[in-house]
């Protein structure tokens, strides 16, 4: 266990200071955590997460990712694909690439082959039930089967840190707790750490620890044990 | 997939935008290729037109404006003819008229005993005899064009001649021209005692410095004149310099105006997929591989512009030389160094357009390019 994430005193102004979205935001988290960050909306989870992946730059205080203060895009990308995956509310597949290339397209800039990355894809095709799929376009997939090649593709790099937000916002109950059940799943099989921002209850239940926002900052920290750790050999 | 599919499903994405950025990119190409040719073309024709008539060398005006400009005096021949070696020296009035107010055609003027009225391959009549009034010798694709035969009648330079044969030559520039004696042609144009050029023969066999000797003691034979080869006779003319820079100027401008569309165009593209750009960023890709994702885009619209160009360009040059006003002066050529200065233009103008497109892609943070959707 040690610390992957941390945010000391981070802040993020919009329109050069009107809109203050996060404000002093200290957190800390190990690399065996699951996360839910909940609160209302527009309290400042998004602009968090984003602080958190570099996809966005703080107004003040510092990000450290494995204990090094990451610095500038391109650090921040290296960063990313290396160690992060994300899991966008919309999932954000691009539409011009069928399912197996939408996977092949994060693996572009860490594994070496055109050939790695097709077998590499392939198998994660499979791992997630779309191996029938693998060229076919987002468009042509059904909701949870772009879910899951969303959810297949942030974990393509077998990051440190699986972040999501609200993956399940626009889904029904039953499909909602499929797509937990699947993320649960990458945090025990590849033991990844697990970020996700939800307002949904029933979804913060699941995860090992709580943080609640409310007006760009932390109210609440608490932890619980809902979601088993990973377990030694995956 | 490789790093080049993205950039291919994304101009095949927008196909019609693509299409017309190649197109102008290719019209650009076009433009200078065709230009160069038939500047090219023009010298070169002059160049081997002289050549063929069976002179060595040349004696001209140093640096004469064009064509028929160069005035050489007719006292000047009987010193060349002096020089050893030379075996026969010819002076040649030149002249550019239109036939029946319709072809262009060129008029050369050769003295009653030129060395030049030997060579000639009549393919109808005979060369002209003592006591002709006004005869003409026809290029033979002139004479077919005016559908003239022997003892038609012809109107140059706006005297009527009297055709008395038909020669057939190799290069195009003979087989449009009107050969006819040099006294006629003279008092039409008011220039007794003057030549254009002197032809200049050399003593068979040639050896190999024969050449280099014999131009050394002609241009002391003639000092301040010009004496060279066809070729370095074709060089020295001024207006094909004139022609040359307007061709490159006018090409640079166009090579521009390329630059610019494929800029406006991959603007646009970068753009429209701004959201695009924010996922591959949230993927881990890195401002440098962004950057070349763009560029690679610009380069491959470029490319396809610059082979389409190229032959758009050929095409244009050989209709262009078809007309009227070109038809019998132009023969369009195109050598391959001009074909590759299209490419290197290409080359650096697509991408150098596709550069600012792709430094912006860059430039955006990914959380503003997600939030665009
Ligand atoms: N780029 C931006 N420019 C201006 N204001 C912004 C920007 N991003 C976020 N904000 C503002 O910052 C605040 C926090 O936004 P954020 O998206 O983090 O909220 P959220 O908790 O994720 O909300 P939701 O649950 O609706 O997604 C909001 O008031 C929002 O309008
Ligand atoms: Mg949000």
């Amino acid at each position: 266990m040690s610390l992957l994430v941390e945010l000391s005193n981070v802040g993020r102004d919009f329109d050069g200071g009107r809109i203050v979205a996060v404000d002093g935001v200290s957190l800390a988290i190990e690399d065996d955590e699951t996360v839910a960050i909940v609160g209302r909306s527009g309290s400042g989870k998004s602009t968090i997460l984003n602080l958190v992946c570099g996809l966005d730059r703080p107004t003040r205080g510092e990000v450290r990712f494995e204990g090094r203060a990451v610095n500038g895009r391109a650090a921040w990308a290296a960063v990313r694909a290396s160690r992060i995956g994300i899991v966008f509310q919309n999932f954000f597949l691009l539409q011009s690439l069928s399912a197996r290339e939408n996977i092949e397209v994060a693996l572009l800039g860490n594994l070496g082959g055109a050939r790695q990355r097709r077998v590499r894809a392939l198998e994660l095709l499979a791992h997630f039930g779309l191996a029938e799929r693998a060229t076919l376009l987002p468009a042509e997939l059904s909701g949870g089967e772009r879910q899951r090649l969303a959810i297949a593709r942030a974990l393509a790099n077998r990051p440190k840190l699986l972040v999501a937000d609200e993956p399940t916002g626009s889904l029904d109950v039953q499909t909602s707790q499929s797509v937990m059940g699947i993320i649960g799943n990458a945090h025990r099989e590849f033991g990844t750490a697990v970020i996700v921002v939800t307002h949904d209850e029933d979804v913060a239940a699941l995860c090992g620890r709580r943080v609640e926002i409310s007006d760009g900052r932390i109210r609440s920290d608490s932890r619980t044990a809902a979601m088993p750790k990973p377990s030694a050999n995956p | 997939m490789t790093e080049l599919t993205l950039p291919l499903r994304g101009l095949l994405a927008r196909p019609l935008r693509t299409l017309l950025t190649v197109l102008g990119i290719a019209l650009a190409v076009a433009g200078f290729v065709a230009l160069t040719g038939l500047t090219a073309g023009v010298q070169h024709s002059f160049a081997s037109g002289i050549d063929e008539n069976g002179a060595d060398l040349v004696v001209s005006q140093r640096a004469a404006f064009n064509l028929v400009s160069s005035t050489v005096p007719k006292a000047l021949g009987s010193g060349l003819s002096a020089v050893p070696n030379v075996e026969a020296v010819s002076g040649v009035l030149l002249n550019i008229t239109t036939a029946d107010d319709n072809a262009n055609i060129v008029m050369a003027g050769w003295p009653s005993d030129s060395f030049l009225w030997k060579d000639m391959h009549l393919v109808a009549g005979r060369i002209p005899a003592p006591g002709d009034q006004w005869p003409v010798i026809l290029g033979e694709s002139i004479a077919t064009a005016l559908d003239k035969r022997v003892g038609d009648t012809v109107e140059l330079q706006f005297q009527p001649y009297q055709i008395v044969g038909i020669a057939s030559f190799s290069s195009v520039l003979n087989q449009n021209s009107a050969i006819v004696p040099l006294e006629g042609l003279q008092q039409l144009l008011s220039r007794e005692d003057v030549f254009t050029l002197y032809e200049v023969r050399l003593k068979r066999p040639l050896e190999k410095n024969d050449i280099a000797v014999a131009r050394t003691r002609l241009i002391a034979a003639a000092p301040g004149f010009a004496v060279g080869d066809t070729e370095q006779f074709a060089n020295s003319i001024r207006i094909f310099d004139l022609l040359k820079a307007i061709a490159q100027t006018i090409s640079l401008v166009v090579m521009a105006m390329a630059s610019v569309a494929v800029a406006n165009t991959l603007l646009m593209a970068v753009n429209e997929r701004t959201f695009e750009i924010g996922v591959l960023a949230a993927l881990g890709w890195s401002p440098r591989r962004i950057l070349r994702l763009i560029l690679i885009e610009g380069v491959i619209m470029s490319a396809a512009g610059g082979v389409i160009g190229i032959v758009l360009g050929v095409l244009t040059m050989q209709m262009a030389a078809k007309t009227n006003f070109a038809a019998g002066l132009i023969v369009p050529y195109l050598s391959g160094w001009s074909i590759a200065q299209a490419l290197i233009f290409v080359f650096i103008a697509g991408p150098l357009g596709a550069l600012y497109p792709a430094w912006r892609a860059t430039r955006l943070l990914p959380a503003d390019a997600l939030r665009r959707i």
